[in-house]
């Protein structure tokens, strides 16, 4: 019919977040089903503290990147297919005008699904690329006995299958409840049609400008946008000043690892965030400039409101990661022997910031600069 | 003054060039009340678009007392529009999510104008003020982009086939609002309209046909909206 994968394509960004969390996931859950196969062997009483922290490790990493990154992949996946039906209403109205029923236009929508097929399946590949040096590095000093890497089929089961199935029941699913509305909403035109009204209505006027108050609507209108920039501005922060701790704490892999993850994370997340910001207030900003609003004008209004959003992600990531590592040092590697000590580091966090900034600004220049070239005919065309 | 001299545009490359306007000159004295007639196709709207500073043309000048504002940079232009133009179109194109008060405001901030609800009042929606354009029928829709453009305080207001997309009743409701805006703030008027008449309301009358210009003249008495057949 009219979905394809051509649509599924374009959720790239749930295909690099699955991949992501199953990558990291897949190794420390085969690693830890691999280490828990060799605790009869176990003997000392050193080997068996360490043990438990690896196993505690592990249990932490999955739950806490996997959950995470699980439910920020459900979240985008929920918000795509919400953008896919408001700017597919009429062709989805026709379809239902003509007597498909709303079961039989969702069905389509499986396609989703093969995102997280994508993904998922290069993260479980990726992971066991990477398990031979992670496995060395997770027992270096030989402190337990050898752990032989093995395929678990439960582990292809849960990071592979399960959510690929999962993630087109809920396209599914979540579609064919997004598709229950009248024939006549979803074919009238959504420009003049889609708006929330009575949210904003008890709000009294105040003496707020224009682009004050767009700047403020932008950013309430969608607050799954909002939640993937603090999002990317958390992982970026999170990620980048753990890696650097990861270093002295655990492994100059670990360290390389979850700076690659973050920064693909943060920046994906990211630039799907704010195209998608751009691309849903074109008409906005096509008319604000035919009125005379200023480039500088049209992005303070359209991208403005998510700069402190982007910043306090920031400050959450790092109160995270600090929280983090304080718990992995304070209380599942406690009584492990020769464990660094753990202290905030101030540089780290500032020079991550200062990037932070740098590199923010520098997309909010280039997506400012797009403004330009938004047609004024774009409005004028329909 | 606005003196539009021998403009030419065109669209497409190659063997799909077409040329949509074809040395196209005319002359509007302030105040004036200008309706561009001419049947789809004919070129008006995008002679709008070039003598409103939405479009440039490939050449030809565009004089507005003594700027050409075909030749001004993408900075200057937009500051054009700011100070002086005022926009209403067909589908009106109003801010889905903000209310009739917003809407206005948005024109009214650019001419830093505190008392735009007297405009919202003008136009007959003060009862409306916090109704979102999904609430609003075609015809108040059109009254709000009114007030907007109004708002702003133009020297210059553009219309693009306003009434376009609203019944006859309505849509003389519409112009007569128009009308006796135009009297009270001594803007002008520059529509666009295949409706033949509608000119029968405006002092100058400039019907196009196939990029060209092809007569003008001037009506010594003007009919109200309400005069007029539809």
């Amino acid at each position: 019919m009219m979905i394809g994968i051509k649509n599924a394509s374009k959720l790239v960004g749930i295909s690099v977040i699955s991949c992501c969390a199953v990558l990291v996931c897949t190794m420390f859950l085969n690693f830890y089903l691999d280490i828990s196969s060799i605790e009869d062997e176990i003997t000392s009483e050193l080997s068996l503290i360490f043990y438990n922290a690896q196993v505690s490790t592990a249990k932490v990493v999955c739950l806490v990147s996997g959950g995470c990154l699980l439910i920020t992949s459900v979240v985008m996946l929920m918000f795509y297919i919400k953008h896919y039906i408001d700017t597919h209403k009429k062709e989805l109205g026709i379809l239902k005008a003509l007597g498909y029923s709303n079961l039989k236009i969702a069905v389509n929508f499986w396609v989703f699904g093969i995102s997280a097929l994508l993904g998922t399946a290069v993260g479980f590949g990726g992971a066991f690329l990477l398990m031979p040096k992670f496995y060395a590095l997770q027992n270096e000093d030989k402190i337990l006995p050898e752990i032989a890497i093995r395929f678990h089929p439960t582990v292809f089961l849960y990071f592979v299958v399960l959510p690929t199935v999962g993630f087109s029941l809920l396209a599914i699913g979540y579609a064919w409840r997004k598709l229950k509305k009248p024939v006549l909403s979803l074919l009238k035109n959504d420009f003049r049609t889609f708006v929330k009204t009575k949210k904003y209505r008890e709000e009294k006027i105040n003496d707020a400008s224009f682009v004050a108050y767009l700047k403020k609507t932008t950013l309430r209108s969608k607050k799954t946008l909002t939640f993937f920039i603090l999002f990317a501005s958390f992982c970026f922060s999170s990620m980048t000043q753990m890696s650097f701790s990861m270093k002295e704490l655990s492994s100059e892999m670990m360290g390389a690892m979850m700076l690659i993850i973050g920064l693909v994370l943060a920046f994906t997340t990211l630039f799907l965030a704010v195209t998608t910001v751009m691309k849903g207030n074109t008409k906005t900003i096509a008319m604000m400039r035919i009125f005379g609003y200023s480039q500088k004008e049209c992005a303070m209004a359209i991208l403005g409101g998510y700069r402190p959003v982007s910043y306090t992600g920031f400050a959450i990531g790092t109160v995270y990661q600090y929280a983090l590592l304080r718990i992995m040092v304070d209380i599942v590697f406690k009584d492990m022997e020769g464990m660094p000590a753990y202290q905030f580091d101030v540089p780290v966090m500032l020079i991550s910031l200062a990037i932070f900034i740098l590199i923010y600004e520098i997309l909010m220049a280039v997506y400012s600069d797009q403004i330009k070239k938004i047609s004024m005919k774009e409005i004028m065309m329909e | 003054m606005i003196e539009v001299k021998n403009i030419i545009k065109s669209y497409g490359d190659g063997e799909s060039r077409f040329q949509v306007l074809q040395g196209v000159s005319l002359e509007m004295e302030d105040g004036d009340f200008v309706v561009i007639l001419g049947a789809s196709g004919s070129g008006k709207s995008t002679f709008l678009n070039v003598i409103s500073g939405l479009e440039r043309p490939d050449s030809g000048e565009v004089l507005y007392d003594t700027i050409d504002i075909a030749a001004l940079s993408d900075n200057e232009l937009t500051s054009f529009r700011k100070e002086n133009v005022g926009f209403i179109f067909q589908q009106y194109y109003l801010l889905p999510n903000m209310d009739v008060d917003r809407n206005v405001k948005m024109g009214a901030d650019l001419a830093g104008n505190k008392d735009y609800r007297t405009v919202i009042e003008a136009v007959g929606l003060g009862e409306k003020l916090h109704k979102y354009p999904s609430e609003l029928s075609g015809g108040e829709q059109q009254r709000v982009s009114v007030a907007r453009a109004l708002a702003k305080k133009p020297k210059i207001l553009f219309l693009d086939e306003p009434t376009g997309a609203l019944d006859e009743r309505t849509g003389r409701q519409v112009l007569d609002y128009i009308c006796k805006l135009k009297n009270k703030y001594n803007f002008t008027i520059v529509m666009v309209t295949h409706n033949g008449n509608i000119a029968e309301m405006a002092k100058t009358v400039v019907k196009m046909n196939s990029g060209k210009i092809t007569g003008i003249y001037r009506n010594e008495v003007l009919k109200t909206a309400y005069e007029i057949g539809w």
